[in-house]
């Protein structure tokens, strides 16, 4: 009787991490578009002259010839089809890029339909390829990230109770997912107050085209606190901290504090109308480096 | 453990012993177990002998993190290697691998591991503030201060970013930085790569930025 011929697929994923797995192997997380987040061993990958090792780090876009073991599938070719080398020469870049692999892999479960998020994250990564504000490409994937895992957080009004919002006096909570209003903070003490321009910022974010958003100046006060409203949401939302959000913040303190904006003094949030950010930076110039 | 597969309940604690080392599966496991218990009794004491060891004797030393068994290590304490060059490794197996390249002559820090921060791993889980601390220490104008720092962690994604990463914080400190040559195959690992290409990478190494 002929041996049974393992079925073979063909398949593009996205590394999102490795590990060791024995002495010459290595086992790869993938994001696919039909088969969502799977584990593949590579094997002799740990050898030096492996063919595979190259095509399976981290943060490549890769096309994947795998057959189907008994647990595990097995890569037996890989080919690059992006290596986004360019965002591994740069720090601010690759620790953005970090922060998207980390929240693909967190947002998604292992052989689930993960499509919105695959191509979120490919699109992403190519976003900061080409030079694009981190602040736009990583906010704009973290509020698509979520609304595409049932997570979408509520910016417009209550996330409680659907009433309207007092926008004088704006707080929200991160486990309740938004804004919430006069009456339902009183059940939340963990709720915070936000700021009246960093809401308006990430409704903008959310239900706009990305281009659009990408028109839109803001100042670093208030990116620095979308930046931190997006990461108490996340770390909420995935019920743990992200390693790779204290990786990026451990970055930003290696920089010098030469940005003039770093250091302007606060304005006071408009409360009414559109809000009119300070030109400092467009937020979907290339080398924005973040708050 | 009421149900022992090896009619033995000290053999299945020492199969699953073996079990839990890095590399070893059920099949080897048992294997190992049942060598000990063939073996002459010298060799298991020995081997038990060895693991303990291990465990009491070895400390890292001070300067340079590696595991020894002095503080300072055999390297530290080398009145022949050059002091003003500091070779930066992920594992202090990757320093046994460009050791045995005979073609480094300088000191080393073991960072034990790289920033890998899916897994959890961040700078101030590595030992860069002892590097820090080490680069500090000698203020620059005498003879054995320290020049150069070779950053040779791995040509993966968690060496270019602890390599990266430590630039930035070594650049005001004033040190020269370098990277070992490209040409190590993408994605390995130092430990596994050959000593004719690790010698060539250190030998053609590059300034950062
Ligand atoms: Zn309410
Ligand atoms: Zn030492």
């Amino acid at each position: 009787m002929p041996a049974r011929v393992p079925r073979v697929t063909k398949t593009e994923a996205v590394v999102l991490k490795r590990r060791r797995f024995g002495d010459s192997d290595r086992i790869v997380t993938l994001l696919t578009p039909a088969r969502g987040k799977i584990e593949a061993i590579a094997k002799g990958a740990l050898r030096p002259r492996s063919k595979l090792a190259g095509h399976l780090e981290p943060m490549t876009h890769v096309e994947i010839m795998m057959a189907h073991g008994r647990t595990l599938g097995i890569v037996t070719q890989a080919q690059t089809i992006e290596p986004f080398a360019a965002l591994r020469d740069d720090l601010e870049r690759l620790s953005a890029g970090l922060y998207l692999l980390e929240l693909a892999d967190r947002f998604t479960v292992e052989e689930a339909e993960a499509d919105a998020a695959y191509v979120l994250l490919l699109t992403a990564l190519l976003r900061l390829l080409r030079g694009d504000g981190h602040q736009l490409v990583v906010r704009s994937f973290e509020l698509a990230l979520l609304e595409a895992t049932g997570f979408r957080p509520e910016w417009q009004r209550c996330a409680a109770c659907r009433s309207e919002v007092t926008p004088d006096r704006l707080v929200w909570s991160p486990l309740a997912g938004g804004l919430l209003c006069e009456r339902c903070r009183e059940s939340h003490p963990e709720s915070e107050p936000i700021d009246v321009s960093v809401v308006k910022v990430l409704r903008l974010i959310q239900d706009a085209p990305y281009e659009e958003a990408a028109r839109v100046r803001l100042n670093q006060r208030v990116a620095a606190g979308m930046e931190s409203v997006m990461h108490d949401l996340v770390r909420a939302m995935a019920e743990r901290d992200l390693g790779s959000a204290r990786f990026l913040a451990a970055v930003r303190h290696t920089r010098p504090v030469d940005d003039p904006a770093a250091t302007a003094p606060d304005e006071p949030a408009s409360l009414d109308g559109d809000v009119t950010y300070t030109p400092q930076e467009p937020l979907g110039a290339s080398g924005q480096t973040g708050s | 453990m009421n149900e022992s597969p090896h009619g033995s309940s000290t053999i299945t604690r020492l199969v699953e012993s073996f079990h839990r080392l890095p590399g070893i599966g059920p099949k080897s496991a048992q294997r190992l177990a049942y060598h000990v218990l063939r073996a002459p009794e010298e060799e298991a004491r020995a081997l038990a002998e060895a693991l303990l060891d291990v465990k009491q004797r070895a400390v890292l030393c001070g300067a340079c993190q590696q595991i020894s068994d002095t503080d300072p290590c055999a390297v530290c304490d080398d009145t022949r290697r050059d002091r003003t060059v500091i070779c930066v490794v992920e594992e202090p197996l990757d320093l046994v691998a460009i050791e045995r390249t005979n073609g480094y002559h300088g000191l080393y820090h073991v960072l034990h591991g790289a920033i890998s921060p899916a897994d959890g791993v961040g700078p101030e889980d590595l030992k860069i503030s002892e590097l820090l601390t080490r680069l500090r220490r000698d203020d620059g104008d005498d003879a054995e201060a320290v020049g150069e720092v070779i950053v040779a962690t791995n040509p993966n994604l968690e060496g270019e970013a602890t390599a990266m990463y430590l630039a930035r914080l070594l650049e005001p400190l004033g040190v020269r930085v370098t990277r070992l040559a490209r040409g190590l195959p993408a994605g390995a690992d130092l430990e596994y790569v050959d000593n004719v290409t690790l010698e060539r990478a250190l030998a053609f190494r590059q300034s950062v930025e």
